[in-house]
């Protein structure tokens, strides 16, 4: 049973966007916890405002176009217990937790690899920013060697070396000690990469991401953002890009390291089938907001809220007829000055002039099972009830 | 377009066991629209400064296939199989390197040459007609549609060329095919990016049924979609193929969408057929190693619950240098001697192996089955040897070898030469291209 201490709490965190049309609100308050090695699914369709909620995490939403982001991100840090908002931190700190604590992996592996560095300087990178004292280790500096050969690898280790110190490492007698260190390198990379079962790793590190499958760029990807054993993963929309068989293969794979180093990972994706299988609680979003959360066979088996069920009736299965699938009718709301209301009202079979008026916030229909619809938690006294606004049986398997 | 074939019922294909003949004309058929015979698309790989050939990149590799009246045919496989490049071959958008494409027309006064010349070679009025019956929609409606143009010149293009309408009669024509995808008059005068994702497929599906042909070629039209906007457009083209009789040829790597469309389909991997068949026997019992991979890989195929989805180990083989025998043999599970194994498979399956191949010099190929190895010093050699018969191969594979013999500093291994694995024809209307039997 995974332990139910949260990693992450969002609270109504919202992002919004300076447009000449005026404020696009993509992101409307959201607010959601990420518990200690679960998988929590962020579901929803193209703009829902998913991939900002995650980037925002790392400071990745760049501003302007956005606005100040408001609400907090609580981030507890597991090793040392203490809590940080992650919207509050100044860039240095920030660059300690990105890519340390809380790593990221995205969409498409051919644009975020850099085309320019070999497998070995892209995540060599990793190493010297966020774990050079195990690098310094490897290549035998210790941390009371303080003569000049000493300072200077320490600094080639951090990448920072300047010019006249790259021409000092590259003479005779601190080659050998630059050559040690180009070594202890190595090593932290390839025991990276041979954790994502890439055959062989040491045949690829001189290798650019061009010359690599879809499938390996991907595994290069996850061997960085794991390389620092993160408490939290992100994943935004890691197998998209690539075909099903290698889909299957990095899922696998990124379930078994989850499992090995207990790390969080929160999945975006907009393939709800794939996201049943894989993750523990499952988030939906709509227009900016989060309208249903709760354990992903919950949501599934008995989805609560109209536009969950209209997805799910999305998809063809064996059950649907040709010409027969249930299209949510309509499209996405603009998000520039919504109207106040539940956003999903136009589209909505269900919807009553109280929806108009009135944002329905998440509450909960079961335990763990929370739910933005005035059809399951009326507010002020309402005669609305769930049985009679929409039925239980609206989905079926 | 006759009304019998409007109401022809979409999902009532019943394939028989015919044998694909080179010969269009012997299938007798009077159901078929479409016969692909043998059909082979290579590219040339061109080298250095003066460009010389070097290769062929063997995109579609001799595939064959009926395409019936009024019904679907889903073509499915991985990115690189060959299935894109096979759309735009019947729909006359490349010229194929062998083989052919025959469009059949039953109405008894077709133009000449329509049925025993291939698409590519028809001239004059057949020619029209192939190129008025055959539309393609491609799957990024964002490159697909002139972004300079507006809907109403995008739509009524083929009009304008074929001399269908002009002037205020054109505009009416447009009107009418928007109005039939879900669009009205009001969306004239706009350009493309004024629309949603979902709402330029519609408009490429208008300019699809401009001409009212009688077969689209339809490449991915939903993979750049949200499910709720795929949903729309999946009703969409059944709609319109109940309407019209419509025949649609439909491309995709999403096996729910193929599962819901289509009442045939032909599984393809590195530019040959794997597997065809009824949509549901397909499913229900997938013949080919491949087939079962795929379904087992896809979370909206694969057992409910919480079954695990398992992938496939391995790349994609180099399809300028296919395997031998059956072209899936090198990522098979259930791979047999007979599978033809190789001397690549050898240097494919042994190369991650640290060191394996460090003091190689040289492989002298007397055949694809037959070479040697020479390296610099003999213990590689016999490493080598020893591997073979190791468990960094599959046992298939050493079952496979008729002999290996260490000479000094040279391995000389020879393989069981079997020929190329062809389509079969097994029970109901399948074919399978495995040397296992059911």
């Amino acid at each position: 049973m995974r332990g139910h201490d949260t990693v992450i709490s969002v609270q109504d965190l919202k992002v919004h966007f300076q447009a000449k049309a005026g404020v696009v609100e993509a992101v409307d308050g959201v607010s959601f916890d990420v518990r200690e090695g679960e998988t929590l699914g962020l579901v929803g369709e193209t703009g829902c405002g998913k991939s900002v909620t995650a980037r925002s995490f790392l400071g990745l939403v760049p501003s302007p176009p956005a606005l100040p982001p408001q609400g907090s991100i609580r981030f507890r840090h597991r090793g040392e217990g203490s809590v940080v908002d992650l919207l509050r931190l100044d860039a240095a700190d920030m660059g300690r937790i990105r890519g340390n604590q809380i790593a990221m992996i995205f969409q498409d592996p051919g644009k975020a690899l850099n085309p320019a560095l070999t497998v070995r300087d892209q995540l060599g990178e990793v190493f010297a920013i966020h774990r050079s004292a195990e690098v310094l280790e490897g290549a035998g500096v210790g941390p009371d060697d303080h003569d000049f050969a000493d300072h200077l690898i320490r600094r080639a280790a951090r990448l920072r070396s300047r010019l006249l110190e790259r021409l000092l490492l590259a003479l005779p007698p601190w080659r050998s000690r630059r050559a040690n260190l180009h070594a202890a390198t190595d090593d932290l990379v390839v025991k990276a990469l041979a954790e994502t079962q890439i055959p062989n790793p040491a045949n690829i590190l001189g290798r650019y991401p061009h010359e690599l499958s879809g499938g390996m760029k991907q595994r290069v990807m996850i061997a960085q953002a794991l390389a620092c054993n993160p408490d939290v993963l992100i994943a935004d929309e890691p197998t998209t890009a690539l075909d099903v068989t290698v889909q299957a293969r990095i899922v696998q794979l990124i379930a078994d390291l989850q499992d090995r180093h207990d790390t969080s990972v929160l999945y975006i994706s907009h393939d709800l089938s794939l996201v049943r299988r894989i993750c523990d609680r499952i988030a939906v979003m709509y227009a900016g907001r989060i309208v249903e959360i709760g354990p992903a066979e919950e949501v599934f088996n008995h989805p609560k809220h109209p536009y969950t069920r209209g997805l799910l009736a999305a998809i063809p299965s064996m059950a649907s007829e040709k010409g027969e699938l249930e299209a949510i009718e309509g499209t996405v709301p603009e998000l520039i000055d919504p109207d106040p209301g539940c956003r999903f009202v136009d589209r909505c079979p269900h919807a009553s002039d109280m929806c108009r008026a009135d944002d329905p916030s998440l509450g909960a229909v079961a335990p763990d099972h929370a739910v933005s619809c005035f059809g399951y938690h009326p507010i002020g006294g309402s005669e609305l009830t769930a049985p009679s606004v929409i039925g239980e049986d609206g989905h079926s398997e | 377009m006759t009304a019998s074939q409007a109401s022809e019922p979409a999902g009532a294909a019943t394939p028989a066991t015919r044998e694909m003949a080179d010969d269009p004309d012997t299938t007798g058929d009077e159901d078929v629209l479409l016969s692909v015979r043998n059909v082979a698309k290579h590219f040339p790989i061109r080298e250095g400064v003066m460009q010389r050939v070097t290769g062929q990149v063997r995109a579609v590799d001799g595939v064959s296939f009926d395409l019936r009246r009024g019904t679907t045919l889903g073509l499915v496989g991985e990115s690189g199989c060959g299935k894109t490049t096979l759309g735009r071959v019947v729909a006359g958008l490349e010229t194929p390197t062998s083989g052919g494409v025959y469009l059949h027309d039953s109405t008894g006064h077709s133009p000449a040459g329509l049925g025993s010349v291939s698409i590519d070679r028809l001239q004059g009025r057949a020619a029209r007609y192939f190129r008025r019956n055959c539309q393609m929609v491609f799957q990024d409606s964002f490159s697909s549609l002139n972004p300079r143009h507006l809907v109403r010149d995008i739509v009524g293009r083929p009009l304008k060329v074929h001399k269908e309408a002009s002037g205020t009669e054109l505009t009416e024509r447009v009107v009418e095919l928007l109005e039939q995808v879900g669009l009205g008059r009001q969306h004239l005068y706009r350009f493309p990016h004024q629309f949603s994702g979902g709402q330029r497929q519609r408009i490429s599906i208008a300019r699809a049924l401009a001409l009212d042909p009688e077969m689209i070629v339809l490449d991915e039209p939903t993979s750049a979609l949200d499910v709720s906007v795929q949903a729309q457009i999946l009703n969409l083209l059944h709609r319109l193929q109940t309407e019209r009789g419509l025949t649609y040829l439909f491309i995709t790597h999403d096996l729910a969408v193929v599962r819901h469309m289509a009442s045939e389909i032909v599984v393809m991997y590195l530019g040959r057929v794997a597997e065809a068949g009824p949509t549901e026997a397909l499913f229900a019992d997938p013949i080919h190693p491949y087939t079962r991979a795929l379904l087992r890989s896809s979370p909206d195929v694969a057992g409910a619950g919480d079954a695990t989805m398992q992938g496939l180990e391995g790349n994609v083989p180099d399809p300028a240098r296919p395997p031998m025998g059956c072209r899936f043999h090198t990522r098979c599970e259930v791979a047999t001697p007979a599978c033809g194994w190789e001397i690549d498979d050898v240097i494919n399956r042994l190369e991650d192996v640290p060191g394996m191949f460090d003091e190689l010099v040289g492989v002298e190929r007397r055949s694809r089955f037959d070479a040697d190895l020479v390296f610099d010093d003999d213990t590689s050699a016999h490493r080598l040897a020893d591997a073979l018969e190791g468990a960094e191969v599959p046992v298939s594979m050493t079952a496979a070898i008729e002999t290996v013999s260490v000479r000094e500093r040279a391995v000389s291994i020879r393989f069981r030469e079997v020929p190329e694995v062809t389509l079969t024809v097994r029970g109901g209307g399948r074919r399978a291209a495995c040397v296992l039997e059911d």
